[in-house]
């Protein structure tokens, strides 16, 4: 089960996302992670079946980025340092490469479910 | 005075002689008989040939261009194979398994040397389903990544594993007859290079350049022309007149020769000669299939067939001879399967009864024998709905008309043992293909048992 979340209510409302875009803005800055130079979807707890298949499914190059960003983010804690300036995560380089493919899979398991417990109405 | 039950017996054995000559004029073949040959026609574009015996299951099959003869790179064939039925850009792979479960329909994708066919078989009313998901199949399947490497490379190699001698033999005698196009393995093994060939974008590229109206045919049979045309012209609507990026095709040229592969396990041996292609008129290769025959046909005896007779004298091996027909070429290939020393004996004992034949003739029980064997081959070949659908389409994509069923066994019936005799000679005289494969120290080569290559 995905995370209950607010996004899709926002994103339906123009005026909220208008209103809550700077506020996120901020909150991404202020979260640290870009400072470290990671992005949002290198935070995602991978302990579990679902984000394990979909790192599989990472292509190889996206695959190697994320594991140096993790492994350059770790060294940095363990110095209690932070990149310099001109590496932070830039916000438009801040995208979802992984959110995309959990979604697609939470999307599979729900139609399998769906397919498992279906009712045949046979209407001919 | 006359005593009623004498009167009533005398009409009663008049009536029962009427009836009985009645019979006798309508003969056997009163009951309607299905059609044997598929119809050809054009549909919206595309080639459809159909046959209907009012049946109450359906067979719809695509047959495509895109045989391991026609593949640009190696492999390409069979990921295009795996490929069918997969995720598609309106439903996933699950759902067109559990959707066909629900309907009780048979799907099923193979290859041949020059087709590929997408099959689906169903019971009659779900026509309109089924011709929307296999038309889906070919023109919106979206060959995605992580299926080539969650499914289709596993289930290859699964399938590359089971290769086996006979198999391989095959493939050598091909590659030696025909090298390229025609020669190329119809499944490659687990040593063939394939997998910098093999990706899920090639197989992409490789289904744009094959899946259009001008190379496939869709053949049904037990399915009614006007649920056909109804149906075919909205659904294949997305499938391109012409693909943007056609394939070369070279015609085929029978080169010969001979290939020795060592292997341990399973011995096979395939002597092959330039045989009869789909379009040729050569009744004479038929028959001359039915007379070498190979497994016995009727229990407790081995048959008057020439190769049965071979490997009664050699246990432990099995010969089968076959004519391989395609488009422009066809193999006439006497495979053997067994032990080595028993392989060896029998393909001496093959090459020997081919040469009888060639000098001596055949005898004329023999040659009725052979034509009844090559009748029945062809009409029940044509009957089994795999064999003809596969046929069928074969001739369609290739812009051949389907087999007249009628015509072809009138043909089998006016070859005389003359005929026969030249055939043999002719396949003689000319260059073989050789193919042996398991223990080679005891296998021939072709030389030894007179063959020339």
């Amino acid at each position: 089960m995905p995370a209950p979340s607010l996004v899709s209510a926002v994103v339906k409302r123009p005026w909220l996302t208008k209103l809550l875009t700077p506020l996120a803005g901020w909150y991404a800055n202020a979260a640290g992670y870009r400072q470290m130079g990671l992005r949002a979807d290198d935070l995602i707890v991978e302990e579990n079946e679902t984000v394990l298949k979909a790192l599989h499914r990472l292509s190889p190059k996206e695959s190697y980025d994320r594991i140096y960003r993790i492994r350059r983010a770790t060294q940095l804690s363990l110095q209690h340092k932070l990149l310099p300036k001109s590496e932070w995560t830039k916000p438009e380089e801040d995208v979802p490469y992984l959110t995309p493919i959990i979604e697609q899979l939470h999307a599979e398991d729900k139609e399998r479910k769906e397919l498992d417990t279906v009712v045949v109405l046979k209407k001919h | 005075m006359i005593c009623r039950p004498a009167l009533t017996r005398g009409s009663q054995l008049a009536l029962r002689r009427q009836g009985a000559a009645k019979l006798a004029q309508r003969g056997f073949a009163a009951v309607a008989s299905p059609k044997a040959s598929y119809e050809p026609t054009s549909i919206a574009g595309v080639k459809v040939a159909s046959r209907d015996d009012n049946g109450p299951t359906t067979r719809l099959a695509i047959v495509a261009k895109a045989g391991t003869r026609y593949e640009p790179l190696p492999g390409l064939t069979v990921g295009l194979e795996e490929y069918a039925f997969k995720n598609t850009e309106r439903r996933s792979a699950l759902r067109i398994v559990r959707e066909a479960e629900l309907l009780g329909g048979q799907l099923s994708a193979y290859h041949t040397r020059e087709a590929l066919i997408l099959q689906a078989n169903f019971l009659r009313e779900d026509l309109p389903y089924f011709t929307e998901l296999l038309a889906e199949v070919i023109s919106k399947t979206r060959y995605t990544t992580h299926e080539f490497h969650e499914e289709v490379e596993d289930i290859i190699r699964a399938k590359q594993a089971k290769v086996a001698a006979p198999a391989i033999a095959l493939d050598a005698a091909h590659s030696v007859a025909f090298h390229t196009g025609l020669g190329a393995p119809l499944y490659p093994t687990p040593s063939t290079p394939i997998a910098s060939y093999l990706n899920e974008s090639s197989v992409a590229a490789f289904a744009e350049a094959v899946y259009s109206k001008s190379t496939i045919a869709v053949i049904a049979d037990g399915a009614s022309e006007a649920g056909l045309s109804k149906w075919i012209e909205p659904f294949f609507k997305d499938v391109p007149a012409e693909s943007p990026s056609p394939l070369k095709v070279t015609p085929t040229k029978y080169f010969g020769g001979e290939q020795r592969i060592p292997r341990i396990g399973p011995n096979s041996m395939v002597l092959a000669f330039p045989g009869a292609s789909l379009s040729a008129n050569q009744p004479e290769t038929a028959v001359l299939v039915g007379l070498l025959g190979g497994q016995s046909t009727i229990k407790w005896s081995p048959g008057f067939s020439l190769l049965s007779n071979a490997t009664a004298t050699a246990p432990g091996a099995q010969a089968q001879a076959t004519n391989y027909a395609y488009s422009d070429a066809g193999l006439l290939a006497i495979q053997i399967n067994g032990q080595a020393a028993a392989v060896r004996k029998a393909a001496e004992a093959a090459v020997k009864a081919l040469k009888g034949v060639a000098e001596g003739g055949v005898s004329q029980e023999n040659l009725v024998k052979a034509i009844a064997k090559a009748k029945f081959n062809l009409l029940s070949g044509s009957e089994v709905s795999g064999v003809g659908i596969v046929h069928a389409g074969a001739n369609l994509v290739h812009g051949n008309q389907p087999m007249q069923v009628t015509e072809a066994v009138k043909a089998l019936e006016s070859v005389t043992a003359d005929k026969l005799k030249a055939a043999a000679k002719t396949l003689l005289d000319g260059k073989a293909s050789v193919a042996a494969v398991g223990d080679l120290h005891v296998l021939p080569f072709a030389e030894e048992i007179g063959l020339k290559v």
